[in-house]
């Protein structure tokens, strides 16, 4: 007889580990399955090259929801965040530079040489930033509420987010739901004027998208990214991977048993209900409730399988758009590379930002949307062997350097072939604004929309888990009418960037799914 | 001393005159002022050439709410509406996609494409039917205020949330995904094959700045399909006579009820009195007096031009400055010798007698609009062509004909040079793209007008030529149109009212915002 399992949570990745470390701590016993030999799937730190210590998916713990360190005591458990005093380096092609710090009145400071007028209104755009994602923010660990179902319960769910919404004051309120649905363009267009400093900004609101910066909801996007803080750059000591083995020795400190090299094969389910999962190996493995950090296609579709689900149900799940196009390329370099127009080496501290113009960001796009990389690539690359000398052997760096726009789906060639002429594409961009970078080069290593999909298992290589377009927010994430985490299979829950909130490293989507989860555990057994 | 009135509506558009005549049906005294020589605004049917009548600007309805037909009795004043049954994709290698009245021939046409997208065909038509009746409800409402804790206003919050959750499950997600979507995305929900996606996806992109791609564009199409004609949803029709027969038949019922109506009366500003709007004077320096006056112009020139900013909330005029009233669509008016020959299918028929688009592909509307996103009009455009002299001959001379070419993408402003130098280039792109699928309609065009957003805002006042008053984005509807706080068709002014297509529900031959505006002011008065 198997030893009793109450939660299986498939997927190590830190949503996964979020879940496991809060529904460990809340007593009961959980097991983690990771398919791969590392922790932490997107947010892992892995030796590519021997020696070095590479943030093979997520670069930045900004997002990442205080409410989450705080409750499974991550700092107790190695977890060290770093905030870097300079966010954003945006070297120009004109040799000059734009550098945006975390200190409002210092990036107004560096905004004043390109304009007066931009300069004047940072503050008060910071101010409104700070305001509108405070509104987010309070979203961002609610399970949002179920629209059809009119219990007292969801309305109560309801009530808070209006009530949050409306307390930001009646300008406030119709500025937010104005700005929601905007193109970022537009969003800045009515602050600023500087294009630098524009592209700069706006370029978070692409991240993830397959969508120029003219798209409707790019606003939302770049807010998102602020949530942490307007121009916040934020690390972790050691690499986004010690985050992951905080969270699992929370976890494991609680009682749970987190195994790696055990991908699951399916998902159980029988009369409707999930009961366990079975390993690739054969074995089995039952519980009282199965959750699953994989995105939802890949859980429904690939673990679960279309048998089990409701046809209506079905096309929701395969009408979620993933739409893939982001890449990782990593370089060790035996030197620090020198940007023109910078000033030091302090000013690398956060990302280094390839984008001059919203017009190149929309280009870029442009060669997207047609089935092409982008012809000239916005690149936001980190050294974070910089803040972080054990990342890299003495006297050497690493460049990561995150990549748009590759869509997962190419119309003339494949990803294989693709691969080391998209790394020397991107050597080539950085090297107009390096020169010399490439003699740094002595090793690299790309990571395609493909190779995401295959080793990292995101579909289509999206890293938000399905877009985070106003479509698929909120109430229709990952599907609309199954936002609560719950799926039409009894006793399976996703808990995945998929879910609500979405992606980035928030821990969120775990930390809600939990609750969730042991909500109806408890229910089940009184 | 001239004469006093009840109230003034500024601009003799459809919106304007449905103002005028739901007032002067309510006993008002009304007087409505145009700047042109004829009522109507883009709403017209001129004769450009001796014989050859043109919709110079809008061109089809649909949108025209069947209430204010009814309630205005314009059938009596002389409004017919022809039936417009078909729409027609030709394809320049010779193939075409052709829906029209018989919904079997329909779906063998669609087959002819995708086995699949017939079978989804009806799917598709009947969800659509389902989100224009379900919204159809927001068509008759005063968009509530969400910040105002009066009564009134949050019973208006409640009534609109019961009415959408009390809509099944299935309808409210969809009308969700509408509202947040583009276009494109949406109806490959459901299809696959080319032609029939870029049509559908191109009522998406009309009167906007915005790709069949772009966020957005799906509530577009929605718009587009909110018109009933008898109560048939999604119906689309040509006014006897033009769009201009339509204008005409709503000023004859608000002239029957003893509105007058005075053309060649273009309006310089609001008069104010001790804070009050108490009349207008005219750019000749001629005032009239009343009550009550009510603007169908667009946000802008209501606001910004004919009130003096100075005197308004700040938050406002910061709103109405970046309300996008970005122009993107163009017009091209030709008389013909003869009917155009199409490349399939041949010869005269009542494919002629529908719309035509040309619209082969997803990716060709989308790359019509990067080359206006970047300054410059559409080098092969996206055109939605109908033959008015097909459906109502007296429309041309006997023998000829007059074609309407709508056209997408004409940025209201160009990266380089100026419309003036590029007007005839832009017409020669329209030409040259419907000749691919119309081989002898260069030979037979006997005269051409072209008209782009500049020409738009310069002949009658919409400011950059957006055809809507501002694009109909999630960020510009409802209680947010045209701007927070100002949706109730109410202005900071006591006595100055909007009532155009800048407010709620927006553009088109609707009506709906000048009833609904009409209701306010009675209201108040």
């Amino acid at each position: 007889m198997a030893e009793q399992i109450d939660v299986l949570v498939i997927g190590a990745g830190h949503n996964g580990l979020t879940a496991a470390a809060v529904l460990a701590r809340g007593g009961f016993r959980v097991t983690v399955l990771e398919a791969r030999d590392v922790l932490g799937g997107a947010a892992a730190t892995e030796a590519v090259f021997p020696g070095y210590r590479v943030n093979t998916g997520a670069e930045t713990a900004s997002l990442l929801q205080d409410e989450v360190v705080r409750a499974l005591f991550l700092k107790m458990y190695g977890l060290e965040l770093r905030d870097s005093p300079v966010a954003l380096f945006a070297p120009q092609p004109d040799g000059t530079a734009l550098t945006l710090w975390q200190d409002v009145e210092r990036s107004a400071a560096e905004i004043a040489r390109l304009s007066a007028r931009d300069a004047a209104r940072y503050p008060a755009f910071a101010a409104e930033v700070q305001t509108m994602t405070g509104a987010l923010q309070s979203m961002m660990l609610l399970a949002p509420p179920d629209l059809t179902a009119l219990d007292p319960g969801a309305l109560a769910g309801w009530g808070k987010v209006g009530w949050k919404v409306r307390r930001l004051g009646d300008r406030e309120m119709m500025a937010f739901m104005r700005i929601l649905p905007m193109p970022v363009r537009d969003y800045l267009d009515d602050w600023f004027e500087s294009e630098p400093l524009k592209a700069a900004l706006g370029a978070d609101g692409v991240t993830g998208m397959m969508l120029g910066p003219r798209g409707g909801g790019t606003a939302l996007q770049f807010l998102y990214q602020q949530l942490g803080g307007l121009n916040r750059y934020c690390t972790v000591a050691g690499g986004m991977g010690a985050l992951s083995e905080a969270l699992a020795a929370a976890a494991r400190a609680a009682g749970a048993d987190v195994r790696c090299r055990a991908p699951v094969a399916r998902i159980l389910v029988e009369e409707g209900r999930a009961v366990g999962v079975q390993l690739e190996g054969g074995a089995v493995i039952r519980a009282r409730a199965v959750v699953s950090s994989a995105d939802p296609r890949r859980t429904l579709f690939g673990l679960v399988g279309p048998t089990e689900l409701e046809p209506r149900f079905m096309r929701r799940v395969r009408n979620i758009l993933y739409r893939g196009s982001t890449a990782k390329a990593h370089f060790a370099l035996s030197g620090l590379p020198h940007f023109a127009g910078q000033e030091s080496a302090e000013q690398l501290g956060g990302r280094i930002r390839i984008c001059p113009s919203l017009d190149y960001l929309e280009r870029a796009y442009d060669d997207a949307k047609y089935g092409r990389i982008s012809e000239n690539l916005y690149l936001d690359a980190t050294i974070p062997s910089l803040d972080d000398p054990s990342l890299a052997p003495p006297g050497y760096h690493l460049l990561s350097v995150t990549v748009r726009y590759t869509p997962y789906r190419l119309r003339e060639g494949n990803w294989e072939e693709q691969r080391e002429p998209l790394g020397d594409r991107v050597l080539a961009t950085l090297a107009r604004y390096a020169p010399g970078i490439e003699q740094l080069v002595v090793d690299r290593h790309v990571l395609t929309p493909l190779d995401y999909e295959q080793h990292y298992g995101l579909t289509e290589g999206s890293i938000f888990h399905g877009q985070m377009g106003l479509d698929q927010m909120l109430v229709m994430r990952p599907v609309p009418g199954w936002s609560r985490y719950r799926t039409p299979i009894a006793n399976l829950y996703l808990c995945g960037a998929g879910a609500h909130p979405g992606g980035g490293v928030t821990g969120a989507p775990g930390y809600n799914a939990a609750r969730e989860v042991a909500r109806d555990l408890k229910a089940s057994a009184r | 001393m001239a004469a006093h009135y009840d109230v003034i509506v500024i601009g003799g558009g459809h919106n304007g005159l449905v103002t005028a005549a739901y007032l002067a049906r309510a006993g008002k005294k009304v007087l409505v002022l145009e700047k042109r020589h004829l009522v109507g605004g883009a709403s017209v049917t001129e004769e450009l050439y001796p014989g050859f009548k043109f919709t110079v600007f809008s061109y089809v309805v649909s949108l025209l709410r069947p209430d204010i037909v009814r309630e205005l009795e314009l059938p009596k004043h002389g409004l017919t509406i022809l039936p417009l049954e078909s729409t027609l994709t030709p394809l320049p290698d010779g193939r075409y996609l052709y829906r029209g009245a018989d919904h079997w021939e329909t779906l063998r046409n669609i087959a002819t494409f995708s086995e699949r997208d017939a079978g989804a065909y009806d799917d598709y038509s009947r969800s659509m039917y389902f989100m224009a009746k379900a919204v159809k409800y927001i068509l008759g409402i005063r968009p509530p205020d969400p910040t105002s804790y009066r009564p009134r206003e949050l019973w208006g919050l409640v009534e609109m949330a019961r009415h959408f959750l009390a809509l099944p499950e299935e309808q409210l997600w969809l009308l969700a995904r509408l509202m947040t979507m583009s276009a494109a995305d949406f109806v490959e929900q459901w299809f696959e094959s080319e032609p029939l996606k870029a049509t559908l996806s191109a009522s998406g992109i009309i009167g906007t700045f915005l790709g069949p791609r772009s966020p957005g564009t799906a509530y577009v199409l929605l718009h587009h399909y909110m018109g009933e004609i008898d109560g048939a949803f999604r119906a689309w029709g040509f006014a006897r006579g033009g769009t201009g027969g339509i204008a005409e038949a709503i000023a004859r019922s608000a002239q029957a009820h003893g509105a007058e109506i005075r053309c060649d009366s273009p309006v310089a500003e609001v008069i104010l009195k001790n804070g009050r709007a108490v009349g207008v004077a005219l750019e000749n320096g001629d005032t009239f007096h009343a009550n009550v006056v009510a603007s169908s112009l667009d946000p802008r020139l209501t606001f910004l031009k004919l009130l003096d900013p100075a005197q308004l909330p700040g938050e406002l005029v910061e709103s109405i400055r970046s309300f996008n009233t970005r122009g993107s669509s163009g017009k091209v008016n030709l008389a013909l010798d003869a009917l155009p020959e199409l490349v399939a299918p041949p010869g005269p028929g009542r494919h002629l007698a529908g719309s035509i688009s040309f619209s082969p592909s997803v990716d060709y509307l989308e790359r019509a609009y990067d080359d206006a996103k970047y300054g410059d009009f559409s080098r092969q455009p996206y055109v939605d062509v109908i033959i008015p002299s097909v459906i109502d001959p007296g429309m041309a001379p006997p023998g000829k004909h007059v074609m309407s070419c709508f056209v997408q993408y004409a940025p209201y402003e160009l990266r380089e040079g100026t419309w003036e130098e590029k007007r005839e280039a832009f017409g020669d792109a329209v030409v040259d793209a419907l000749s691919t699928v119309m081989p002898n309609l260069k030979d037979i065009i006997l005269h051409r007008q072209v008209l782009t957003p500049l020409d738009i805002e310069e002949m009658i006042g919409i400011s950059q030529g957006n055809i809507f008053h501002g694009e109909l984005s999630l960020s510009q509807l409802f209680f947010l149109r045209p701007a927070p706080g100002y949706a109730d068709y109410r202005t900071p002014v006591p006595g100055y009212y909007q009532c155009g297509s800048g407010t709620h529900p927006g553009g088109g031959i609707m009506g709906a915002p000048g009833k609904l505006a009409a209701l306010e002011i009675l209201k108040d008065n």
